[in-house]
């Protein structure tokens, strides 16, 4: 069955497909965006009932092969020492993301130029910038202008309250002469657009229930949607099609009820994220195309870059009343975050100060890591756990390597019977140093704080969260899927607006600037319809 | 209505284990698993996994012939002291009997309303109610202002 030819077909409304849509809007153009999970009920979210916590082992945890969502394809991660955590719903995984927000520093465009290593982006800092700006006022971004981290830029709402727990780990790095910053977070601290103020909660992994944290269901879609563009839910693409000249001309999909249907566009654009973007441009095979669409390089799916993780926890003697407050939006610190070659690493990383745990994650951690014992000494053991633990995680830059990819599974297949991508990643010597650096970093800043005890685990499995790399952009056809604006080499009528196109990870969360980035994209295109695929 | 998991004795035998590895707090103002009702999560959990089922079915058999070398009213007659010396022994024994049983208890646990009260928390989920925070000190943020800049130019 076929249906009404579109102008623009945008698979994925998650960060990137939501800021695309939003922003073409503005041309006129008859946009559908498809989307494989459904709108979600913020009511139903876990923090509105007393089993919050372990609902994060359930409906909401992070891994896509656990959660038992229809809407889920499964992931082959076997092969990695990091386990690929994504949400599938309008709004993408920003339903579960922390809404921590930061920035590039200007230095993550030129890390050949600057380091010798990677590449250079085919664009800057500078150039990104109006749409950084952009996307704050369309999250509504949290923070606190005056950061010697990075260039200026005035966040349009007052920073995420520090708390107890977050003043405690803030003098630790003072005591040392670290740098820390109040985080920039997606979190709206008073009303704003639409969005009730956040009352800190905690539990912002499994969703806000208050409707302060800036998922694009709240955000960018209500725009988008007023403006004409269309939304389809619980349709997963199967594939892009292409014409005999070689141009897409659409994509087929199972639409809610299983069925299958074509629908015909003359622009396709993927944002399915650093996993599966590739998945689809893998399945997508055609006589023209023996490898997979836009693949003529032989790099999509390569240069997979996650951020290696390390957490470390600190227990205290005093209540930190850490189970107040975003868990993942509080305070971070990027004093490692440039290079220094004394260091034995290139690059660098960010610390990230995490919220204490509820009640049931102490109880779990206390059990998993010997701290909490059974029996009679139960409740004291307890007693020195709860509300006494505060986190850091270290957010390791990850360099690209082609080894590290995606790939089709030969045999795991999603429920549709389309096969599943697989993930080949190893981590780098780099990395590994890396890690070992900020694990003994952020036992040091912990101690100064005052922890009486820490450990740390590194890296963090669960934390495959931040998928880069698979579709890069670069003027070089043979180096690159994309060009510097998000249109495939090879497709002239296909773009990409996700985070597949990141030459290089940096150290930071990269959901600010894959919305930046799908920003400038859109802008680019309106600013070419004329010409858009000469 | 579900058959039951557990059968008469086996639902009494797995409320004293609740109780002897979640014991009352010596204060009191936190209860014993058993005794709160823990069970009851420990079978919905066993429906959703019967493999945990097979598991404490045989542990609580196991636990049985162990108490009785410790006495002959096996493990319902002995002592605080001395439930907690059988079930090490038996963990030794078979050590797939309580790490699943420890999961599931500590988490049920440690979400009952009794519980949280004796934690002294307000026994409700975080919404609508939400937490109030006090204002920053961003006055700790004066030596960091005063840094020159981290980012290199480029």
């Amino acid at each position: 069955m076929r249906e009404e030819p579109v102008d623009v077909v945008i698979v994925g409304a998650g960060a990137a497909g939501a800021a695309l849509a939003w922003r073409l809007a503005e041309t006129r153009m008859n946009v559908l965006c498809l989307e494989q999970g459904d709108w979600m009920d913020p009511s139903q979210y876990p923090s509105t009932r007393l089993d919050w916590e372990m609902r994060a082992f359930g409906d909401f945890g992070l891994s896509p092969n656990s959660r038992g969502r229809p809407e889920d394809y499964p992931v082959n991660d076997s092969e990695s020492p990091i386990a690929v955590s994504n949400f599938n719903a309008v709004g993408g995984s920003t339903i579960l993301y922390a809404a921590h927000f930061p920035r590039f520093h200007p230095s993550d465009f030129k890390v050949k130029t600057l380091d010798g290593v990677a590449d250079d982006w085919p664009l800057d800092y500078a150039r990104l910038e109006p749409y950084y700006d952009q996307n704050a006022r369309m999250m509504g971004v949290a923070g606190l202008a005056g950061d010697p981290a990075y260039p200026a830029k005035e966040p349009p709402l007052p920073p995420v309250p520090l708390g107890k727990l977050g003043e405690t780990l803030a003098r630790g790095f003072d005591r040392l002469g670290w740098h820390w910053w109040p985080s920039d977070s997606a979190i709206a601290t008073r009303p704003y657009e639409g969005r009730a103020a956040c009352i800190h909660l905690g539990p912002c992994l499994s969703g806000c229930a208050q409707g302060a944290k800036a998922s694009t269901d709240l955000t960018y879609w209500p725009v988008a949607l007023r403006r004409g563009v269309r939304l389809q839910t619980r349709c997963r693409v199967r594939e892009i099609t292409v014409r005999p000249d070689g141009m897409a001309d659409g994509v087929i999909y199972f639409d809610a009820d299983g069925v299958e249907r074509k629908q015909r566009a003359e622009i396709v654009v993927l944002a399915c994220n650093g996993v599966g973007t590739p998945r689809l441009l893998l399945n997508s095979k055609s006589s023209l195309f023996p490898d997979g669409l836009a693949n003529r390089s032989g790099l999509v799916g390569r240069n997979l870059m996650f951020h290696p993780y390390a957490l470390v926890r600190g227990v205290f003697e005093e209540p930190l009343e850490g189970y107040k407050g975003p868990t993942g939006c509080c305070i971070m610190s990027q004093e490692f975050y440039e290079t220094d070659a004394a260091r034995g690493f290139v690059r660098g990383y960010s610390f990230e100060m995490l919220r204490g745990m509820g009640p049931v994650s102490t109880a779990l951690w206390g059990l998993s890591s010997g701290q909490v014992a059974w029996g009679s000494e139960h409740h004291r053991d307890y007693a020195a756990l709860f509300d006494r633990t505060a986190g850091m995680v270290a957010i390791c830059e990850d360099l690209p390597e082609p080894e590290n990819r995606v790939t089709l599974d030969p045999e795991l297949t999603d429920a549709h019977g389309i096969p599943a991508p697989k993930i080949h990643y190893r981590l780098s010597e780099n990395s590994q140093r890396m890690l070992a650096h900020s694990v003994e970093r952020a036992k040091e800043a912990l101690e100064a704080a005052g922890a009486r005890k820490t450990s740390a685990h590194a890296p963090l499995r669960a934390a495959g969260w931040h998928l880069m790399g698979t579709a890069r952009m670069g003027r070089d056809p043979e180096r690159s899927v994309v060009n510097e604006w998000g249109r495939c080499h090879d497709v002239r009528n296909l773009f990409i607006v996700d985070g597949s196109l990141f030459v290089t990870a940096a150290a930071v969360n990269p959901t600010n600037t894959l919305q930046a980035l799908a920003l400038y994209v859109g802008d680019t295109m309106h600013k070419n319809l004329s010409n858009l695929f000469d | 209505m579900s058959q039951p998991v557990f059968t008469a004795d086996e639902a009494h035998a797995l409320a004293r284990v609740l109780d002897a590895v979640l014991p009352p707090s010596e204060d009191g103002r936190l209860p014993g698993a058993g005794a709160l009702g823990i069970a009851g999560a420990i079978e919905g959990a066993v429906r959703r996994s019967p493999d945990l089922g097979v598991a404490l079915r045989a542990g609580l058999a196991a636990l049985e012939t162990l108490a009785r070398h410790r006495g002959p009213g096996g493990f319902e007659a002995l002592a605080p002291p001395e439930r907690e010396a059988a079930l090490r022994e038996l963990a030794a024994e078979q050590p797939g009997f309580l790490p699943g049983l420890l999961f599931h208890a500590y988490a049920a646990y440690y979400q009952h309303p009794r519980v949280l009260e004796g934690l002294g928390l307000e026994p409700r989920p975080p919404h609508p109610k939400g937490y109030e925070m006090r204002e920053s000190d961003l006055a700790l943020l004066d030596a960091v202002r005063r840094r020159p800049a981290l980012h290199r130019k480029c």
